[in-house]
């Protein structure tokens, strides 16, 4: 719930409107593409946390893990969002550089 | 969120499913691209970031993510090319 929240997912105000509309298509088909969009905001939201934690959790603390290493932790998750965006640059220019080359 | 009913999935018309269908395969795509880069970055920053004194990427951490990304792509390449001639 606090992920949905956070993301722009969604809260029950936002929805309620487009349900009483029910049987015109076009509010079914954007609640639909909503509903479509939201999910996989919070899928990816979820996916980064999963993944910011782990690696994190690794590099800052250690057995028997009696401090929580705020600091580290902070400056980690700031590092990792750095790293996705060099990833996604990098990545993405290979995809388009592919495509414009024909090769996709 | 249970505000869609069978009812209304039946009641869209053609332009609408199709509509929807587009809409679906152009987000299936997107998410297969972004879950990529979860993955690429996973495995990249286990490599290339040793350790976390700073919440900047120094300049060798962000060299070394760029050839890791660059260089895994060059392998999953090879390897799809390599198999193909096994054909």
């Amino acid at each position: 719930m606090a992920l949905s929240s956070i993301f722009g997912g969604g809260s029950p105000s936002q929805q309620q409107p487009v349900a009483s509309g029910s049987a015109t298509g076009v509010s079914v088909k954007e609640q639909l593409k909503t509903q479509i969009a939201q999910e996989l905001a919070i899928a990816n939201a979820s996916e980064l946390v999963n993944k910011v934690t782990e690696n994190c959790f690794e590099k800052c603390l250690q057995s028997p893990y009696t401090s929580a290493q705020e600091g580290c932790v902070d400056q980690c998750l700031a590092k990792y969002m750095r790293s996705w965006n060099v990833i996604s640059k990098a990545y993405v220019g290979r995809i388009q550089q592919a495509s414009t080359s024909g090769e996709i | 969120m249970s505000t869609i009913t069978q009812a209304d999935l039946a009641s869209l018309d053609d332009g609408s499913k199709k509509e929807i269908m587009t809409f679906l395969e152009s987000e299936n795509s997107k998410q297969k691209v972004q879950m990529s880069i979860h993955q690429f970055t996973n495995m990249c920053f286990k490599n290339c970031v040793s350790s976390v004194n700073d919440a900047n990427l120094s300049s060798q951490e962000e060299h070394c993510l760029n050839n890791c990304i660059n260089r895994f792509l060059d392998t999953n390449i090879r390897i799809v090319k390599g198999l193909q001639g096994l054909q």
